[in-house]
């Protein structure tokens, strides 16, 4: 599945052909793991946001470090840069400001990206 | 014993491989990543990869778990990664699980996962005696297989070893046995006889 166009216009931040591609396009395990995604996401979100305004460093970066793998199956290549800042920076336990940013945006393309994987999810019923 | 094909996921050669494997015999292996999408996808990558081949994958999120199951099940294999401890702080790292599983079962090989950004995790744990590590990349499930098919493969030619090495002993048992047969019946047959 190639990266398509929203409603809006604009472009999605998911792109399912990898993972279609290892799950060799069985609708029923991309579905399954789509559902453990949108369930694992908010929640991992709530964790890092509260690790964030309590700046607790190691969470940051442990949370920020488990995300790249999910995020990376799902295909939403433009937050990998983004959370390996935050793992940088989480790792040097500095610019709690700067990491306020990043997650600031790591929200907002989560929140697309769960959006666009509800839609998407129909066709793999 | 009969030999099967299987087919490791390769989008650019699509190539197939012969894997011997023993009927008899069903693979166990685990997965331990506190990410469950992850671990959910590279069971059904293995699933896919390795169709042909009887294999079971049971999935943990801690070491903890994977260490309470691993003496009932006694895997042959396990996926093991590194950090453990997004969930839960104080959870167990991948080399102390490591340690803990050769401590247990020094047969059980051991792929260890780790993030570019710590190779030294990966030597570190080939110290500890794991069979291989894989750096978390974009092509981590392709290489993850390949790991595995050489693992399957070593393990395969290990068991072969064994079985040449039985049939080696039987028949120098019965060589020995014939020769003995032979001076018993010479000791025994009448001295000068027709």
């Amino acid at each position: 599945m190639k990266t398509d166009e929203t409603e809006s216009g604009t472009e999605n931040v998911c792109s399912l052909s990898y993972l279609s591609e290892i799950m060799g396009g069985k609708k029923n395990l991309i579905k399954e793991i789509m559902d453990v995604f949108l369930k694992q996401i908010p929640e991992e979100l709530q964790c890092i946001n509260d690790s964030v305004a309590k700046a607790d460093y190691p969470i940051v970066k442990s949370l920020a470090h488990t995300m790249k793998s999910s995020v990376s199956i799902m295909g939403i290549s433009i937050l990998g840069p983004i959370l390996q800042e935050m793992v940088d920076l989480a790792k040097e336990a500095e610019n709690i400001e700067k990491i306020k940013g990043l997650n600031l945006k790591l929200n907002q393309i989560c929140m697309r990206a769960i959006s666009e994987i509800e839609t998407a999810k129909h066709s793999y019923v | 014993m009969i030999f099967i094909y299987s087919k490791i996921s390769e989008p650019s050669a699509n190539t197939q491989k012969i894997i011997s494997v023993n009927t008899k015999n069903q693979i166990n292996i685990f997965i331990v990543d506190d990410n469950k999408v992850f671990t959910l996808a590279l069971k059904a990558d293995i699933e896919m990869a390795f169709k042909n081949m009887f294999i079971k994958i049971y999935t943990f999120e801690t070491g903890e778990s994977c260490i309470e199951r691993f003496r009932r099940v006694m895997p042959e294999l396990v996926i093991l990664d590194f950090y453990l401890n997004s969930k839960i702080a104080d959870a167990v790292d991948g080399i102390r699980v490591l340690d803990w599983i050769k401590k247990e079962n020094n047969k059980t090989d051991v792929i260890m996962l780790t993030s570019n950004d710590h190779i030294d995790i990966a030597l570190e744990s080939l110290k500890h005696g794991a069979s291989d590590y894989v750096v978390k990349t974009e092509t981590q499930f392709k290489k993850i297989n390949y790991s595995l098919l050489n693992l399957f493969k070593t393990r395969e030619a290990k068991t072969e070893a064994r079985r040449y090495k039985r049939l080696l002993f039987v028949l120098f048992f019965f060589v020995l046995i014939f020769m003995a047969g032979i001076k018993v019946v010479q000791m025994f047959a009448p001295h000068g006889a027709p």
